[in-house]
């Protein structure tokens, strides 16, 4: 396993790539653009070269023919040649194979199988590192390897994502970004014939630069592994599963999708559970609990101070962090004699939730700072819950941008010193393009910005119930008192 | 030894073990019973029963028959040896009216156990997880509201802890409303040692402990059913 593991890691994290097979437009080339290292083509087809090689791209007739070693091979030539260059990137002793392409097992007919069946012979006679087939391969955003041009290169980040669909591994690789969520590595796994899930997790379990897993899973061959090595990985980094194909609809569709085995949901839960995995079942549940668990701090106290605005608004938003399971207790005494002295409570209220707009906004934004001392110190407090409601604390900082660096340095300060977690809540409301920039301010700034009380409300939960759990496991991990 | 009951069964061709194979079964597992021996004869029930001391129970031995009770195949609460006589002749002549096709091994003899709390603890196959352990309360809870748990196997001591505390009806086990609460570590002790005997027989595809009863300070399975694979 430690031989796979490091085999792994010199695919994924490569110095030479190789693309065999692209055509006009090049997409794979030109979605190397960014790449740190050295792109090699392979391509024989005379209609093809000469456009490779105008993009300043070198073009051998075989992998045996590039002149270094090649780390990581984007293979997307017709299925019928697959297994030809299988054995090129076995003699040529390459890292590893992304198989982009498809028309293998997942068609259902016996040529697809049968060309599949050599794939998997070949690969693991060589012990190549392969992805898919039928799959988008690797990206790598720090080394710039990608499989889509709108990806962004240059910087990575700590999530690594599993996906067995290549849609949403594109479509999560696009979208975290956006939301301040960087990713080590994404990889999409296909038909995972050679490498399935619990490889892939192992991975990512032992990736310096992966701090949490997330996995896009349909089903996977070998059950009893993934649970065992889930279990394992689980204890060591928060592991998001969103497992498609809950429904009987759903599973129907994943066996003509991606030609695995689908399993009832009760099992899946069972199995998230017990390993101490994370459930989400949405990408927008993926990304929002993943926003809390990087950038919130590690705490799983349940009783929150709601910082809210206007009447209604403070009501909902304790109904949505109490229905999901949150205390929004009252303070000490002495907060509240202290809130007392500069609190404005004509239309507003200090109960918790905290009505707060007149007594921050504008002129007396410094405020701010006296709340969250009081917030900091109340022993009743484990979790600060703010709404930047756009309608009135947003507003202020598109109308007037200079406020807006004043408000982060508030929120910073709170946030640095505190070991209590702080997520904001910035709903679109119907000014999303200039939301946007504030949101955008608040993730560079590191805080966790969700979009809705009831989203919030969610992905707190599900990251502190993940919190609460292994820190409960690790008292656990102590031998039971014998009878 | 556990493998003889096993190969025994499917030697004769057998894939259900009887109350008497699988309660010998669990005991060599570790697993605390109320026991059952097989009697043949209402002589051998007489004489069972005086050993085992009464009140005692008596239950049909089939493979065929699946729910005993439906076919007047148990009696409990037999308080002298002249119950034991009638209540065996009784049995085999409502079973044999009941189900004419069934074949018969015998009939089981136990001492009866006092009440506890029924919960089930029972095993299936999962075909992409392997062996998979259900927990729940016996009785209606069970049938009715399908308020169990599972856990894949292996478990940890921290999957038994939370594998109990995870149905919903977790407040009778805790003592409802004066009742005495159920030994809780005894039942995890049991869950454990079953996980442990399921993963050292691999050959085991089904497994029923229906009811366990879980007293104040022990838990013992009244009825057991283990099914393994066919002989390869």
């Amino acid at each position: 396993m430690a031989d796979l593991m490091q085999r792994m890691d010199r695919a994924l994290n490569p110095r030479v790539v190789a693309v065999v097979g692209d055509k006009k437009p090049y997409t794979w080339l030109r979605n190397l653009q960014p790449f740190t290292g050295k792109v090699y083509s392979v391509q024989i087809d005379p209609n093809e070269i000469p456009g490779i090689e105008e993009m300043g791209v070198e073009n051998y007739p075989s992998l045996t023919a590039i002149p270094e070693a090649v780390d990581y091979v984007i293979c997307a030539v017709p299925r019928q040649v697959a297994p030809r260059v299988l054995i090129d990137a076995a003699q040529a002793k390459v890292g590893g194979v992304g198989m982009f392409t498809s028309g293998f097992a997942e068609t259902g007919e016996e040529l697809g199988a049968k060309l599949q069946d050599e794939v998997v012979r070949i690969a693991r006679e060589h012990d190549i590192v392969l992805l898919g087939p039928n799959c988008m391969g690797l990206y790598n955003p720090r080394l710039g390897v990608r499989f889509s041009a709108d990806q962004p290169a240059g910087e990575g980040g700590p999530v690594g994502f599993i996906s067995q669909s290549g849609t949403h591994a594109i479509s999560v690789s696009l979208l975290a970004p956006t939301h301040g969520i960087r990713l080590s590595k994404a990889v999409s796994i296909g038909n995972a014939v050679v490498l399935d899930v619990p490889d892939y997790l192992e991975y990512f379990g032992q990736d310096a630069d992966t701090k949490a897993i997330a996995i896009y899973v349909e089903g996977v061959k070998d059950g009893r592994r993934f649970a065992r090595v889930l279990r394992e990985v689980a204890k060591r980094k928060p592991v998001l599963i969103w497992k498609g194909g809950q429904t009987e609809d759903g599973a129907r569709a994943t066996r003509s999708h991606t030609a695995s085995l689908s399993s009832r949901m009760a099992i899946w839960d069972t199995l998230i559970r017990q390993a101490g995995a994370i459930r989400v079942d949405t990408q927008e549940e993926l990304l929002d609990t993943l926003k809390v668990l990087l950038f919130a701090k590690p705490g799983y106290g349940r009783r929150l101070a709601l910082m809210a605005h206007t009447g209604g608004p403070s009501v909902v938003i304790t109904d949505a962090f109490s229905r999901a399971g949150f205390a929004i207790p009252e303070l000490t005494q002495a907060s509240y004699d202290e809130l007392a002295t500069f609190f404005n409570v004509i239309g507003g209220s200090y109960r918790n939730p905290f009505d707060m707009g007149g007594t921050i906004g504008g002129p007396n934004s410094a405020n701010l700072d006296r709340l969250f001392d009081i917030l900091e110190r109340d022993e009743n407090i484990d979790t600060i819950v703010m709404d930047v409601a756009a309608n009135f604390m947003a507003r202020q900082f598109f109308q007037n941008p200079e406020r807006l660096p004043e408000f982060l340095a508030r929120l910073t300060r709170q946030r640095d010193r505190s070991a209590k977690p702080f997520i904001t809540i910035l709903n679109p409301a119907h000014l999303e393009a200039e939301v946007l920039p504030v949101r955008q301010a608040l993730q560079a700034e590191g805080f966790p910005v969700l979009p809705s009380f009831e989203r919030a409300a969610a992905a707190l939960r599900r990251a502190m119930d993940y919190r609460a759990q292994s820190a409960v496991s690790d008292q656990l991990s102590a031998p039971a008192t014998p009878r | 030894m556990a493998s003889n009951v096993i190969e025994r069964a499917r030697g004769e061709g057998r894939v259900l073990l009887n109350e008497v194979e699988s309660k010998e079964l669990l005991e060599e597992a570790g697993i605390a019973t109320s026991g059952a021996k097989l009697a043949r004869t209402a002589d051998e029930a007489i004489a069972l029963a005086a050993a085992l001391g009464y009140p005692v129970v008596l239950k049909i031995l089939s493979a065929d028959i699946a729910h005993k009770s439906d076919v007047g195949g148990v009696a409990l609460g037999l308080a002298d040896g002249e119950a034991v006589r009638r209540g065996f002749d009784g049995m085999l002549r409502a079973v044999r009216a009941a189900q004419p096709d069934a074949r018969i091994d015998g009939v089981s003899v136990q001492r009866q156990a006092a009440a506890g709390v029924e919960v089930i603890i029972g095993m299936t196959k999962d075909p992409q997880f392997g062996p998979v352990l259900m927990f729940g309360l016996g009785g209606v809870l069970v049938e009715v509201l399908r308020d169990v748990a599972f856990r894949l196997v292996p478990l940890e001591p921290k999957d038994a802890r939370e594998l109990v505390r995870e149905i919903k009806g977790f407040p009778i086990l805790q003592g409802y409303r004066g009742a005495p609460p159920a030994d809780l570590a005894a039942l995890e002790a049991l869950i454990l040692k079953l996980s442990a005997f399921i993963e050292a027989h691999p050959e085991i595809d089904e497994l029923d402990l229906n009811p366990v009863f879980a007293y104040p300070d022990s838990a013992i399975a009244v009825d057991a059913r283990v099914i393994v694979s066919p002989a390869s």
